[in-house]
């Protein structure tokens, strides 16, 4: 084991001075995985429209003109539900991105505040992993909330007769007397601020200029305070990929594994032509040490890489890690897949050329076949058959199913077999042929 | 002690080797001498185990397996191509080939310091080979080969493509190497490298060894006669008796078992030169009256 170990460190640190070799390995697989997700768009729920699920309760007419002002917002695809739990469950599942839950609990009177009533509750339920719909959606619930104010407050009419109830409900609230005395003062002046107001609209009927003048300075008008906004977090369990980064992620990691059988592939012909592996022949060590260790190495490179994207894609492009065992699990057997394939495509050709060219070729077929060009959610049934001939689908799956296709170990074990199957069919032919050759 | 016995070994329709049997004691230094493709390289592999021979044996030191981890050990091998990771630096390439023999600790360490001493690269231990000349390039190959401290050495064609002073620094250390009682197996078509370096020498052409002996005897039974070349100061008189084939009155040719001693009694019956040359039979002159070639035809 000391030898192969020697060997693949050897390997690795052959890897890290070849800094064009390390970009196929590390950055290329890295690039492929953003391009690919932001020509997809980066999110699930398509650029042009957010899925909400609208739950309201209590004053009917403020619960209808809540939903109405938010309805105007054209980026949100508004559906009413009945309950919360139902709203719950479909932002958990993914149908909707998220959910607000809006409760009047008032009798509809917008000066009822002042006698230390609630104002409206609003709850947004949402994944937080949305951070962007999150801001985006707390903006519109804000604008909705406060353009219902603001069209309860320009009701002149209405507003005076809501103020003339509050003032005789005045007499029977639970409040003490200096209290009641400041807040029927308030609302007496407000009474005839408003009086003053409908007045003044009599006389100017006809001059709209002047009614929009009055409605922008009530836009600027605002006493009541924030609105009252709570987010919930409610964490997606869905067998659909969160954005298209859990989709082009794990094509990314195709690549990666590629780039690394790639290079490895070619650096096993590379040490016969520049005559290393002779020396490593001539060493107290058996063949099966030099292959081993050079497997060894394509394995570690291809762990690492596929690690250090998966964190990328984790902390910044928000993938999920799914089951993180399952997730382990699927990154070993496609790299022992991808160390086998490399042990097979290196003994191809005699030469570097001859490796090089035929290595490509057969990477850029499976890739195209098995979902590392094209999404594997996205192939036509045809596709998808051909593909199954194909490691990179057997990977593609075994990742997803970890990450977001909620895989047990059950359905783990087809893909995590295929792959193993045909790593060590690869290994074993690699092997034959070198072992052949060197006689 | 090293015991080839009627080694083998064919390439389609080429047989590179040719039932080849030899022996070479320890402390020896033995010579392969032969043009390209005269199978030297092809022995050397089969001898160190890279290649399966088609009949034969090959024991070292009674081990009939060569592959054997434990025969490996023993043996270093400077092949005829660099076999060394350019874009390692030298000490990474020495101490890389250190640990596949098993070397650790402070005795890798100090084998490494000792390898890149004798093969004068200390000051360039941290350049990559990449950056090294032919020469120097050369020298790390050996170097990567003597790491474990093997008590047999085999070199095949050290010296190909090296310029006149890394062949000298090779030359000097490997003859530090003889000092120390190596086994060491040497092929060239160089022959005044195995003339200088080697105990005994076989020549070998085809695939055959065409002679073994010490490079004496070598020269003694198919070397031929020294040929004496000179220029005479004035014709010689009639009454002169002289050997050997006179042109143009004063061009002297004499070919002579004991050229000196024929040169000396000439002078003390008179003659005089202006210019006067003795060239001794070689290895290149045994090639030549072997096969009719010249070593590097």
């Amino acid at each position: 084991m000391g030898a192969m170990i020697t060997l693949a460190a050897k390997d690795l640190l052959l890897l890290l001075r070849d800094k064009f070799g390390l970009f196929w390995v590390a950055g290329f697989p890295l690039v492929m995985a953003l391009m690919f997700g932001s020509i997809f768009g980066g999110g699930s729920g398509g650029a042009g429209s957010m899925k909400i699920a609208f739950i309201g309760e209590g004053n009917e007419q403020s619960v209808q003109g809540f939903l109405a002002e938010l309805s105007k917002a054209e980026v949100l695809d508004i559906l009413p539900v009945f309950s919360l739990d139902s709203a719950r469950e479909q932002v958990m599942k993914g149908r909707y991105t998220a959910y607000v839950h809006y409760v009047d609990s008032s009798d509809g009177n917008i000066y009822s505040m002042f006698a230390g009533e609630a104002r409206p509750t609003i709850q947004v339920g949402i994944d937080p992993s949305r951070k962007a719909e999150r801001g985006y959606l707390q903006g519109l619930v804000n604008q909705a909330y406060f353009m219902r104010l603001q069209q309860q407050m320009t009701d002149v009419s209405g507003s005076r007769k809501a103020l003339s109830e509050q003032l005789s409900s005045l007499d029977t609230a639970d409040m003490n007397t200096q209290d009641r005395r400041l807040l029927g003062d308030l609302l007496g002046s407000l009474d005839h601020f408003l009086s003053q107001v409908q007045r003044a609209d009599s006389a100017a009927t006809a001059d709209t200029a002047s009614g929009d003048s009055s409605a922008t300075s009530a836009q600027d008008f605002s006493p009541f305070g924030g609105t009252n906004i709570e987010f919930v977090d409610v964490a997606r369990k869905t067998n659909h990929p969160r954005s298209m980064f859990e989709i082009t992620f794990p094509q990314g990691i195709q690549w990666a594994l590629i780039g690394c059988a790639a290079a490895f592939s070619l650096s096993i012909v590379t040490e016969r032509t520049r005559g290393t592996y002779l020396r490593l022949r001539l060493a107290p060590i058996r063949r099966w040490q030099i292959l081993g260790g050079k497997g060894l190495a394509c394995f570690a490179a291809c762990l690492v890489t596929l690690s250090i994207l998966m964190l990328l894609g984790h902390f910044i492009f928000g993938v999920r890690l799914g089951d993180p065992w399952l997730l382990l699990v699927a990154i070993l057997a496609s790299s022992f897949c991808f160390v086998g394939i490399m042990m097979f495509v290196s003994v191809i050709g005699r030469t570097e050329q001859a490796v090089g060219g035929a290595g490509w070729a057969i990477f850029l077929i499976m890739a195209m076949a098995g979902g590392g060009m094209v999404p594997v959610v996205m192939m036509p049934s045809w596709m998808l058959a051909i593909g199954s001939f194909s490691p990179v689908k057997w990977s593609v799956l075994a990742i997803e199913g970890a990450i977001w296709r909620g895989f047990a170990p059950a359905d783990m074990l087809q893909p995590v077999f295929i792959l193993c199957a045909v790593g060590l069919v690869g290994f074993i032919i690699g092997t034959m042929i070198l072992a052949r050759r060197d006689r | 002690m090293i015991s080839v016995r009627e080694l083998k070994k064919t390439f389609g329709n080429i047989t590179a080797v040719d039932r080849i049997s030899f022996e070479i004691a320890k402390g020896e230094v033995f010579g392969l001498l032969g043009p390209n493709g005269a199978g030297k390289t092809t022995t050397i592999m089969m001898l160190v185990g890279a290649l399966r021979p088609d009949s034969g044996s090959v024991a070292i030191d009674g081990q009939p397996d060569p592959t054997r981890p434990d025969v490996r050990r023993r043996i270093g091998t400077t092949p005829q191509a660099l076999a060394i990771y350019e874009e390692l630096t030298a000490e990474e390439n020495i101490r890389f080939f250190g640990k596949l023999f098993g070397l650790s600790g402070s005795r890798l360490k100090e084998r490494t310091e000792f390898v890149l001493d004798l093969v004068g690269l200390t000051d360039r231990r941290k350049s990559k080979a990449a950056e090294y000349s032919g020469g120097m390039k050369r020298r790390l190959n050996m170097a990567c080969s003597m790491v474990h401290d093997p008590s047999i050495l085999l070199f095949d064609e050290p010296t190909v493509g090296v310029d006149p002073q890394s062949r000298n620094l090779i030359f000097d250390k490997i003859e530090e190497l003889k000092v120390d009682s190596r086994t060491i197996i040497y092929t060239t078509h160089y022959m005044e490298e195995a003339q200088r370096l080697c105990n005994r020498v076989a020549i070998v052409d085809h695939g055959r060894i065409l002679d073994i002996g010490t490079v004496d005897d070598l020269i003694g039974h198919h070397g031929g006669k020294s040929v004496i070349t000179g220029i005479l100061v004035e014709p010689p008189s009639r009454e002169t008796n002289l050997p050997g084939t006179l042109t143009d009155q004063t061009q002297w040719r004499l070919e002579s078992d004991h050229p000196i001693e024929d040169v000396a009694r000439l002078t003390n019956d008179g003659l005089k030169f202006t210019s006067l040359k003795i060239d001794r039979p070689d290895l290149e002159s045994v090639f030549l009256n072997l096969t009719g070639r010249r070593l590097r035809d």
